[in-house]
């Protein structure tokens, strides 16, 4: 047996070795399970507690004036509320397509729902799947629309705030958002004041929403 | 874990530095194979000298295993390994056109390279039409444009196309190549001894 193998050319015997792992590659079957995931628990706990995994709604307005390209805005709400309004730069990504949807994992990623929840549980699945620079904008759209779209200013402002709010004025107005200002009628009568302003419209979309999917894909290969 | 680029161990620049040492290695490895004579190449349509065939399959072979292996090992995440999105139709296209300019011209873009530099005139001038093509390519990319982006499939694997299990794919294409092997050199031989040309 063995001098029948020493007497094989070193091309048979590699094929022998190819054969025998191709046989054992049979009853692998699948060398990595997709669906399961690994936790480095402690790293992923201490990211959180340090909030180093957050990004305020005031910068990234501040990132998207300067226009700052080196992240990634992902959108995880549905469709249809995407479409209606979304923020500058964002994609739209559904949860269930994130792994497969071309974010690179070297890449910087800023997720938002309209809360903070979907975004945390999509951090986690981003996370644990070795996504290394995920961020959750702080508070979701909601916060977006109370800081940046539609500002408040309190009736009873100090000088201070009042200036800082001349300055969130303009910002809001960079996103086409309408500042709540205290208007005299507000002021003077203690009933007016519990009338809460209307709703304002939300800012149009000067980009079409529809197929604003991930535009700029590193390409890779050959 | 591998791959290393995706994990961060290092940078662009660095990366650009490794590219360039496996290319070396890459070009010298095709140059030792014989690839740089666009008679050997060119052979390999016409069925009297297997080459091209034997070097592909064991390359495919090799990467496959070593993919395959070091995922289960848990060396690697498979998950990071770049698959390029498929688009049926004009790869096909594509393909057909880059198998016609192998047959015609005795090389394909990589081993023109090799070719022009060991210092063959006829690789160099492969090389032109190389960026003579790509130009006219980018020129017309307006016109190309629909169909190049055509019947988009997105990332497909054979696995998942076929329904089957990675080790089973492992397993038919060692099979397969393995079946190619010998059926190359049981006709290399039987062509040799009927044209009495050598098999090099």
């Amino acid at each position: 047996m063995k001098e029948w193998f020493m007497k094989l050319s070193i091309s048979k015997k590699l094929a022998m070795v190819a054969a025998l792992l191709g046989i054992i590659a049979l009853f692998i079957a699948n060398p990595t399970d997709d669906n399961k995931i690994y936790v480095n628990a402690k790293e992923m706990a201490l990211s959180t507690v340090k909030d180093q995994d957050k990004i305020e709604v005031m910068t990234l307005a501040d990132w998207l004036i300067k226009e700052k390209s080196d992240f990634t805005l992902v959108d995880l709400r549905n469709e249809k509320e995407y479409s209606e309004y979304n923020i500058p730069t964002s994609v739209n990504i559904k949860m269930e397509d994130l792994l497969g949807s071309g974010l690179m994992r070297n890449q910087k990623i800023i997720l938002y729902g309209n809360d903070d929840i979907a975004a945390a549980q999509a951090w986690f699945v981003l996370r644990s799947s070795n996504y290394k620079g995920v961020y959750i904008l702080s508070g979701g759209l909601n916060e977006w629309k109370n800081q940046i779209l539609f500002p408040k200013l309190a009736l009873n402002a100090t000088p201070e705030q009042t200036a800082a709010f001349e300055k969130v004025k303009q910002i809001s107005a960079y996103f086409g958002g309408t500042p709540q200002l205290a208007t005299a009628e507000q002021t003077t009568t203690s009933a007016a004041s519990t009338i809460k302003p209307a709703i304002p419209a939300m800012p149009k979309l000067s980009t079409p929403a529809v197929g604003g999917k991930a535009t700029k894909k590193k390409k890779e290969g050959c | 874990m591998m791959p290393y680029f995706k994990f961060d161990y290092f940078g662009f620049d660095f990366g650009l530095v490794v590219a360039f040492i496996i290319g070396i290695g890459f070009g010298f490895a095709l140059e030792r194979g014989g690839f740089g004579n666009a008679r050997i190449l060119a052979a390999q349509f016409y069925f009297y000298n297997m080459r091209v065939l034997k070097v592909m399959f064991t390359a495919i072979v090799t990467a496959m295993l070593g993919l395959f292996y070091f995922a289960w090992i848990g060396w690697l995440d498979l998950s990071l390994v770049y698959v390029g999105d498929t688009y049926i139709l004009p790869q096909i296209v594509g393909g057909l056109m880059l198998g016609m300019g192998f047959v015609i011209g005795g090389y394909c873009p990589g081993t023109s390279v090799v070719s022009a530099s060991t210092g063959r005139t006829d690789g160099f001038v492969y090389l032109l039409g190389i960026f003579f093509g790509i130009f006219v390519f980018g020129e017309m990319f307006p016109l190309l444009e629909g169909f190049y982006n055509s019947t988009p499939m997105g990332r497909v694997t054979l696995p998942e196309f076929l329904g089957i299990s990675h080790g089973m794919v492992v397993f038919l294409v060692v099979a397969m190549a393995l079946g190619a092997f010998a059926a190359a050199e049981w006709g290399e031989k039987k062509i040799a001894k009927k044209s009495g040309r050598g098999v090099e």
